[in-house]
C-alpha cells in the first residue's frame, strides 16, 4: 500500500505494509540515517521525533502516525548545514562508530528544545534509553553540555 | 512479523470504536509497544484511539481524572507540574525509557494487566476508578481485575484518582537490572492526619493472582503513629506468594519484598515529619 507521511516538513508518499513499524518504513523508503539496532525499544538508535516527542520508531506502528509530524536527524541537520548539537558531538569526539549518534542527537535536540539549561542529571535521564557501545558516554554528555551553553532557545 | 492484510480504523466515537472491537481478531491500538511485544495471534485489525480525544488531565471536584490515551510521560509532567499523586509519578519515571515513556500508554498499561506493567500497584494502592466506555457506574481497579472485565472486550475511557493532600503513597520495583521488566511492585499509601495513619493500602504485583492486598498488615497500621513496633508486626503480615520462577526462587523474593515493604514504611514515616 502507498500513504503519504510529512517527513523533515517535507510530505511523502511512502510504499508500505499496515502491519509495518514506522522504522521499518522509513528504512524501507530510504531514510537510512535511521538506525535499526535492537528492534525492542531498549537501545534508541531508531529514535525519531514525533510531534517533536522523541520514540522509538522500531516500537510504533508507521500507520498511527500517518497524519503526524515526523523528524529524522537529517531534518535537524545535515552533513552540509549541521546542527549545533551536531557539531558538538564531532568537536567532543562523541562519535566512534556513529551507529548511535542520530539517535543520541535526536534526545539531546528534544531535551535542549524542552529545557536549554540541563543538569547532568537531566541530560542523563534524557538519554536514558539510548545505548552506546562506543564511548562510555562521558563523551556524549560532554557534547550535550557544550550544545547546551551555545545553544539559546532561540536558535533550537 | 505482522499480518500484511490488517485492517486499520480510526474512528472518531467511542461508541464506533466499541463497535468495531467486537469484530473477531481488531483490538484497539493506543501507543502500540504492547501489541509490537506480544505480536498477539489472528490479528485482524486495529482500531487506533488517537481521535477518541481521550489524552486530557483534569481536576474535576476531588478527584484527578486521566483520559486512557495519556502517556506515561503525560502523566509524569502533569504530577511534576502541579505536585500530586507524587508516589505514582515515581513509579511510572521508573518504567522503561523516555522515548517509550512518549509513547505507552495509561490506558494500554492497564489492558491485559502487562508484566512490565508498573502502574497497578500505585493505582490500586491510591484506590483508582476506571471508567469504561459505555458503563455508567466506575469500576475499581481491584474489581476490573478480580471480576475479570479485564477480559472482556471494553474500552477504558479514564481512570479516576482522589486527589487528597492527606495520602502519601510510596512505590518500590524490584528488579537486577533498570531496563528489566519488574519482578514485582510494592506500593503502599496511606491517609494521614496529624500523624495518624486514618487508612492503608499495600498491595504487591507480580505474585501468584497477579496481585495481593494485605489487610492484615493494614489493619496494623490504621490508627497508629508507625512506631518501629507497629511496623514490625505490620511486617509480619505482609507474606507475599510467589509463582516458581527459574531465576528467583519464591522465597527470595518474599526475602526482598519484606525487605522492601519495611522501608517503604519507615520512608513513609519520615515523610509524615
Amino acid at each position: 500500500m502507498r500513504q503519504v507521511f510529512k517527513i523533515n516538513s517535507v510530505e511523502k508518499e511512502l510504499t508500505l505494509n499496515p502491519g509495518d513499524t514506522l522504522l521499518q518504513t522509513l528504512r524501507d523508503n530510504g531514510y537510512t540515517e535511521v538506525k535499526c539496532g535492537c528492534s525492542e525499544g531498549e537501545c534508541g538508535a531508531c529514535l525519531v521525533l514525533l510531534e517533536d516527542m522523541p520514540v522509538n520508531s522500531c516500537q510504533v506502528f508507521a500507520m498511527s502516525v500517518k497524519d503526524k509530524k515526523i523528524s529524522t536527524v537529517k531534518g535537524i541537520g545535515n552533513l552540509f548545514h549541521p546542527h549545533i548539537i551536531q557539531k558538538a558531538f564531532v568537536e567532543a569526539g562523541a562519535d566512534q562508530c556513529g551507529f548511535c549518534t542520530p539517535g543520541m542527537v535526536i534526545a539531546s535536540y528534544a531535551l535542549l528544545k524542552k529545557n536549554p539549561k540541563p543538569t547532568k542529571q537531566e541530560i542523563n535521564e534524557a538519554l536514558d534509553g539510548n545505548l552506546c557501545r562506543c564511548t562510555g558516554y562521558v563523551k556524549i554528555i560532554e557534547a550535550v553540555e557544550n550544545a547546551a551553553a551555545i545553544l539559546s532557545p532561540k536558535v533550537i | 512479523m505482522m499480518s500484511h492484510d490488517l485492517q486499520w480504523y480510526y474512528p472518531e466515537k467511542i461508541s464506533e470504536a466499541l463497535k468495531l472491537i467486537q469484530k473477531e481478531g481488531v483490538i484497539l491500538h493506543a501507543g502500540g509497544t504492547r501489541i509490537l511485544k506480544t505480536e498477539p495471534r489472528n490479528l485482524k485489525g486495529f482500531v487506533d484511539i488517537s481521535h477518541l480525544k481521550l489524552n486530557y488531565i483534569k481536576k474535576e471536584v476531588k478527584n484527578i481524572i486521566i483520559g486512557a490515551g495519556c502517556t506515561l510521560s503525560d502523566v509524569i509532567n502533569y504530577c511534576k507540574k502541579t505536585n500530586s499523586l507524587d508516589g505514582l509519578c515515581m513509579a511510572l519515571a521508573e518504567t522503561a525509557s523516555t522515548p517509550l515513556r512518549n509513547r505507552i500508554t495509561i490506558g494500554g498499561s492497564l489492558k491485559d494487566f502487562p508484566v512490565w506493567s508498573s502502574l497497578y500497584s500505585p493505582l490500586i494502592a491510591l484506590d483508582a476508578k476506571l471508567e469504561l466506555a459505555g458503563v455508567k457506574e466506575l469500576c475499581s481497579l481491584e474489581d476490573y481485575v478480580k471480576k475479570n472485565i479485564i477480559k472482556s472486550k471494553h474500552i477504558i475511557k479514564q481512570v479516576v484518582i482522589k486527589d487528597d493532600k492527606d495520602i502519601i503513597c510510596r512505590v518500590m520495583r524490584f528488579n537486577l537490572v533498570r531496563f528489566e521488566y519488574p519482578i514485582f511492585n510494592v506500593a503502599v499509601a496511606l491517609k494521614v492526619k496529624d500523624k495518624v495513619v486514618m487508612d492503608s493500602r499495600i498491595v504487591i504485583t507480580g505474585v501468584k493472582g497477579r496481585f495481593h492486598r494485605f489487610k492484615q498488615s493494614e489493619k496494623v497500621l490504621n490508627g497508629s503513629t508507625l512506631t518501629d513496633e507497629v511496623i514490625a508486626k505490620s511486617t509480619e503480615y505482609f507474606v507475599p506468594k510467589f509463582h516458581h520462577d527459574y531465576k528467583y526462587s519464591p522465597e527470595y523474593r518474599e526475602h526482598i519484598a519484606k525487605v522492601y515493604f519495611n522501608d517503604i514504611v519507615k520512608e513513609l514515616k519520615e515523610d509524615m515529619k
